[in-house]
């Protein structure tokens, strides 16, 4: 997993729960915690935080990281703005993501094992994403979803026809978006 | 303590603020740090994808088997390099750096084929002049051109078809073949787009490599069309020409209405031209016409039938120069053997006309052999070679002829190419033989002397006399060895006959020069050598030259013969009265005897005219001190009457046919007289 996660994820942590909540999961996760955008870490540290974030809180793991995904989007957003202001609906943003923002993502680490997503638009408003992943986090990229629907001010309704974790060769996750001010968000 | 504890507590607190402030800063310089190495990453993963993509360009540059393979790949390169879905390749019509307007080519990537078909074939159906739309654009400055968004450009005339297919932004690149534009590449994006300069700098760079491509490939061009041209008219040449024909002639196998022609166009007295001339003259000569030739089919009036598929249609009639003097036309898709003689008649007339050269006027002529397409040939070659026979036989027509081919032509090719052949074997297998004539005083019948005359034991034909096939080997130009071998024959029988058949004094033995052999340098050596061999006495030997031959170069012919006459042989002129002598010539020639034509002598009961000629012969031959042998002898009543005008000596069937050596007949001849 790459760094840039974790880093994320230190930031979500600490900006919701303070600065010693995150030094708490670390030592409950027993991780050493120096992490750079850079490196690339065991895909099992970053289950052994999320873990430990659940016993925390008291909430499920697909609970932490759905939460997770959706408050690291203005994250993102912020650190890399031309994949957001290029787009100007989360539906468009969305489809970006295996031809645009992955690829680029490759770019600057060749290595790096994003998953493959793939796509059907059967109406303006609705768009059918599958997703296969060996790490399974279909919860965060739920959350990644409804913070893409944050960022343009769009609200979502989010199915999942099928999940991996229920023996599913893959997610399907079936996304209804709605303008914040009752439209659709066809009106791209 | 106590005192110490508040300040110890706003220490402590201090110093937490410090730290976090630290630990803020490096958690930025972190991040910042995070960031330029990110940049600096990406910067390395797009040079090397520039680097990949200019050195796959190189390399199909260097190796695509076609221009069109090359143009491909680069399309399908920068599609994959740049993401966008859509490429393509135009290529520009009119002369380098005259450019008319840019031809869509069939060269595109399409990422989504019939996504993307209703923009192809919207750009497939319009023409770029320069300055037109986007690749006119580029054609028209040499420059890139990028378009934004391609809603908003008021130049771009596929705008709707592109707008439909959700194409949205776009540039184009020239393709610079040295300072000239070859062609122009085109990408279109579904996004808009800004211009983007870093890109557009490696497209020069693919420009200027497959710019290498195009000059390569017109160098190849060039070195094809000379391959397939003759340099002095421009035309096709045989090799070109063979190959059209032979598609003519498959296609007349597939398609029974069609039908073609091959003319055969060889000019009269070229050879005339070019020696008394000079070779520019010839080939100016041959430039012209080659030039009214091409002027005159282009103005063809047979018209192109209908029933040929489009891929099928025939192509334009083929002018081309097979060398030297010979042209061949290859008429397509005519309706019967009058279109083809149509056409001849045009070209030859086209020839006709005075050609100038250095205010010289030359006149020339050509005869045409044509065969038709639909005489069933499986082979090109077969119907040029045809065509060839047919032109011979149209020359020997007279010239400015045309002949159609017809198979007895054949048969008379076939005919002489076994005599050739017959030809070319027959003095190794020492298939000639000499018959000898008598000459004799007609006054008392005594044999003076014989002519040695050459006959062919030809192993099918039995004897052949010289009319069978003289002509041939003098085209051949097997007449030198065949007239040394006659010459060196005759003297070693006329030298072994004298022992069995003393006579004195001894018959002399005539023996005929060819024109071929009278030219030979070494003529007068060849003659020295052959006495020497043979050991006959030189005053024996009469060397025999036609009139004509003497005339054609009379000095020359005055030093050969007063060299000849220093040999000590003697000289006659053969055929006399048959040619134009000049009487000046004649008197310094020194010659011995004058052979009358036999065609005066055998008409000279009915004709008055040839009665004088003879008569003028003798008398002439009397003021010159010169003997007079009449050929042709047959009867009596000639010989009275060559008596009568005093002539004195006789040859013909009257005195003896001519007969081999080891005949009775000769023998009989050879025997002195009261010995019988």
């Amino acid at each position: 997993m790459k760094g840039i996660v974790f880093n994320l994820l230190e930031v979500v942590v600490s900006k919701e729960h303070g600065e010693d909540a995150w030094e708490g999961l670390l030592e409950e996760a027993g991780s050493q915690g120096a992490y750079t955008s850079l490196g690339s870490y065991p895909d099992e540290e970053l289950l052994r935080l999320v873990a430990a974030a659940a016993r925390v809180s008291g909430r499920s793991q697909d609970e932490v990281l759905r939460g997770f995904g959706k408050s690291a989007m203005p994250l993102l957003a912020e650190r890399y703005p031309q994949f957001f202001e290029t787009q100007s609906s989360a539906y468009a943003f969305l489809l970006t993501l295996n031809d645009i923002i992955h690829p680029e993502v490759r770019k600057i680490y060749p290595g790096a094992d994003v998953p493959v997503f793939d796509f059907d638009t059967p109406s303006p408003n609705v768009l059918l994403m599958g997703y296969r992943s060996q790490r399974r986090l279909c919860a965060l990229a739920q959350g990644f979803v409804q913070g893409v629907a944050a960022h343009y001010r769009e609200t979502l309704s989010f199915e999942h026809l099928q999940c991996m974790h229920d023996g599913d060769e893959k997610c399907s996750f079936q996304i209804t978006l709605y303008r914040a001010d009752g439209g659709d968000a066809a009106a791209r | 303590m106590a005192v110490t504890q508040p300040r110890g507590e706003s220490g402590t607190t201090a110093e937490l603020a410090r730290l976090r402030r630290r630990l803020d800063r490096e958690r930025r310089a972190r991040t910042e740090a995070e960031q330029i190495a990110e940049q600096g990453l990406r910067q390395l993963y797009e040079k090397q994808q520039e680097m990949l993509l200019l050195e796959a360009i190189a390399v199909a540059a260097n190796q695509a088997a076609s221009l069109p393979d090359a143009l491909q790949l680069a399309v399908d390169r920068v599609c994959q390099y740049t993401g966008w879905p859509v490429g393509h390749v135009y290529f520009c019509s009119g002369d380098p750096g005259q450019l008319e307007y840019l031809t869509p080519s069939t060269i595109w990537h399409l990422a989504h084929p019939q996504q993307f078909h209703p923009f192809r074939l919207m750009t497939e159906a319009t023409r770029f002049p320069p300055g037109k739309g986007l690749p006119g654009r580029v054609a028209a400055s040499g420059q890139p051109a990028w378009i934004r968004e391609i809603g908003a450009d008021s130049n771009f005339p596929r705008r709707e078809a592109a707008m439909q297919v959700g194409l949205r932004a776009g540039f184009a690149f020239p393709v610079l073949a040295g300072s000239h534009v070859a062609a122009v590449l085109e990408f279109f994006s579904e996004a808009p787009s800004d211009p983007d300069e870093g890109l557009l700098r490696v497209m020069a760079h693919i420009g200027t490599q497959l710019g290498r491509v195009f000059e390569r490939t017109r160098a190849e061009d060039r070195l094809r069309h000379e391959a397939f041209h003759d340099s002095l008219t421009r035309l096709p040449n045989r090799a070109l020409f063979m190959d059209r024909l032979r598609r003519a002639v498959s296609r007349a196998r597939r398609y029974p209405g069609y039908d073609f022609a091959v003319l055969f166009i060889d000019l009269d007295r070229f050879k005339t031209i070019n020696d008394s001339l000079g070779h520019a003259a010839g080939d100016a000569l041959l430039v012209e016409i080659a030039r009214r030739l091409d002027a005159s089919l282009r103005q063809d009036d047979t018209v192109a039938r209908p029933g040929l598929e489009e891929d099928e249609s025939a192509e334009d009639n083929t002018l081309a120069r097979l060398g030297g003097d010979e042209f061949t036309v290859l008429i397509e898709d005519i309706r019967d053997a009058s279109d083809a003689v149509r056409v001849a008649e045009r070209l030859q007339k086209a020839i006709s006309a005075p050609v100038n050269f250095q205010g010289v006027e030359l006149f020339a002529t050509a005869s045409v052999g044509i065969t038709l397409g639909s005489s069933g040939y499986a082979a090109g070659e077969d119907l040029l070679r045809d065509s060839d026979i047919a032109m011979y036989r149209a020359k020997a027509l007279g010239k400015a002829r045309c002949a159609v081919f017809d198979r007895s032509m054949h048969e008379r090719a076939v005919e002489r190419l076994r005599l050739e052949s017959d030809l070319r074997r027959a003095l190794e297998r020492q298939e000639f033989r000499l018959f000898y004539q008598p000459i004799v005083k007609l006054q008392s019948s005594r044999v003076v002397g014989f002519e040695a005359l050459l006959r062919w034991q030809h192993p099918q034909h039995g004897i052949l006399a010289p009319a069978a096939f003289l002509k041939v080997a003098e085209e051949m130009g097997l007449m030198p060895p065949i007239d040394r071998w006659v010459l060196h024959e005759a003297c070693r029988e006329a030298q072994s006959w004298q022992a069995p058949f003393p006579s004195d004094p001894p018959p002399s033995i005539s023996v005929n020069l060819s024109s071929q052999m009278f030219g030979q340098p070494e003529l007068v050596e060849q003659v020295g050598a052959v006495l020497a061999e043979t050991g006959l006495d030189p005053g024996r030997l009469r060397l025999e030259i036609t009139e004509s031959v003497a005339m054609a170069d009379a000095e020359r012919t005055d030093g050969i013969l007063r060299q000849l006459k220093v040999l000590g042989v003697r000289l006659s002129l053969d055929d006399f009265g048959t040619g134009y002598s000049s009487l000046s010539y004649l008197r310094r020639f020194p010659v011995d005897t004058l052979k009358i034509d036999k065609s005066f002598v055998s008409q000279m009961e009915e004709d008055g005219e040839s009665r004088e000629i003879v008569r003028t012969i003798v008398n002439l031959a009397r003021t010159l001190s010169l003997e007079v042998i009449a050929e042709g002898t047959e009867t009596k009543d000639e010989v009275r009457r060559l008596e009568e005008l005093e002539c004195r000596f006789g040859q013909g069937y009257l005195f003896g046919r001519p007969q081999p050596l080891d005949s009775e007949g000769l023998r009989a001849l050879l025997r002195p007289p009261g010995k019988h």
